[in-house]
């Protein structure tokens, strides 16, 4: 584990990164880097996921919690796409990664991964979103009605929401609600991330390394696959039948084999998903 | 706990060694969160009784490798358990599994 900061000075950020090796010294063949989603989310859906078997596999995993979450700093503002994708930059420059990587991101964490391929194409070999979309224009309206939601439904009403996701999704996820709450309570969060400054449309189709999509067939993102496959030509997109938005935690043998595929053999065809033990179907 | 009939008599004062010091890097996970004064025994749940949120497993992780360096991998613990598993684990069960580690590397 680390703690790094990521700028000297009053704009660096103080991030928690952890970073798995090949096992027995082996020179790794990539470096990925995972980024994970918002509020309940941290480097954890990770850690105890996919990351031990992309390192086990001969990859350097680089995973941190963003800005606001899991262990790393949390200010009161500054919460938008543009500070999260700074994060990234600088962290890479601080770890002296200036190799392409594979950007993983799960939910906003591919949101931020997208952005910063735009930013820096020959920085990165290729992406891979988990239920994941660019920041256009319909991806502000859909994340501003997901956080006014959870403003007027988690924060102002924390007790009765807090106990009715205890009752039907168990004690752990309240917990994370609790300090989802705690966030958005104590930082401009909920109002940051949909002003996030979009992509044009032409930024968008200036992405050009691999793009690899999954999706949960359950999940609302999955009946849009064919915006992203649209506007970039390269991507490829994979809808995991009987999955949900929490398809990293609920099925990560399927991910796993995906994300290896995209990371071995850049805009390959990826292996016809077979659920793997352990794996929720 | 069932593993004390079958274990050798050293393996049993391991286990109460690890539980302290196991106990002891729960304390200072916990610290953030003011619980310390949370009985933490070998049935203690990770989340549902100490309430540790899965970076908090991290963090434990962390002082795991500085404890007991490279021969306890809780990544490797864990890595066959899914998600749901992960959360509804016991101290007990960490600390058996450490047990085990430390005695596999003496022997």
């Amino acid at each position: 584990m680390a703690m790094i900061r990521t700028a000297d000075g009053p704009d660096g950020i103080t991030l928690h990164v952890q970073r798995l090796a090949p096992p027995d010294g082996r020179p790794p063949t990539a470096t990925a880097v995972l980024l994970h989603g918002l509020l309940t989310d941290s480097l954890a859906s990770y850690y105890f996921t996919v990351a031990p078997a992309l390192a086990a596999a001969g990859i350097d995993v680089v995973m941190y919690d963003h800005r606001g979450h899991g262990r790393s700093e949390r200010p009161c503002a500054d919460y938008r796409l543009a500070d999260f994708v700074r994060d990234l930059e600088r962290l890479l420059d601080r770890l002296e990664i200036t190799g392409p990587v594979h950007l993983v991101g799960n939910c906003f964490g591919g949101t931020v991964a997208f952005e910063y391929a735009v930013r820096h194409p020959d920085r990165v070999a290729g992406v891979s979103l988990i239920e994941s979309n660019p920041a256009t224009e319909s991806w502000a309206k859909e994340i501003a009605d997901i956080f006014r939601r959870l403003v007027t439904e988690l924060v102002e009403h924390e007790a009765e929401a807090l106990a009715w996701v205890n009752a039907n999704e168990g004690g752990h996820t309240a917990r994370l609600a609790k300090s989802a709450a705690r966030l958005m309570r104590s930082t401009s969060i909920a109002t940051d991330v949909p002003a996030s400054r979009v992509l044009s449309e032409e930024q968008v189709r200036s992405v050009h390394c691999p793009v690899l999509a999954v999706y949960g067939s359950d999940s609302e993102l999955a009946g849009q696959t064919w915006r992203l496959e649209s506007l970039v030509p390269g991507t490829r997109s994979i809808v995991l039948p009987g999955q949900g938005h929490s398809v990293l935690a609920e099925a990560p043998g399927l991910v796993l084999d995906l994300l290896l595929s995209g990371i071995r053999e850049p805009g390959g065809t990826p292996p016809v998903p077979v659920p793997a033990e352990g794996d929720a179907r | 706990m069932t593993t004390s009939e079958q274990t050798p008599a050293v393996s049993v004062v391991d286990a109460r060694t690890v539980l302290a010091e196991i106990t002891e890097m729960l304390r200072t996970v916990l610290d953030e969160y003011g619980l310390d004064d949370t009985e933490i025994t070998m049935e203690s749940r990770f989340t549902e009784d100490l309430e540790l949120e899965s970076i908090d497993l991290v963090t434990l992780a962390g002082e795991l490798e500085a404890r007991y360096g490279r021969q306890v991998n809780f990544a490797e613990f864990v890595a066959d358990l899914e998600l749901g598993e992960i959360i509804g684990l016991t101290v007990g069960r960490l600390v058996e599994y450490v047990v085990r580690c430390l005695n596999a590397e003496g022997s």
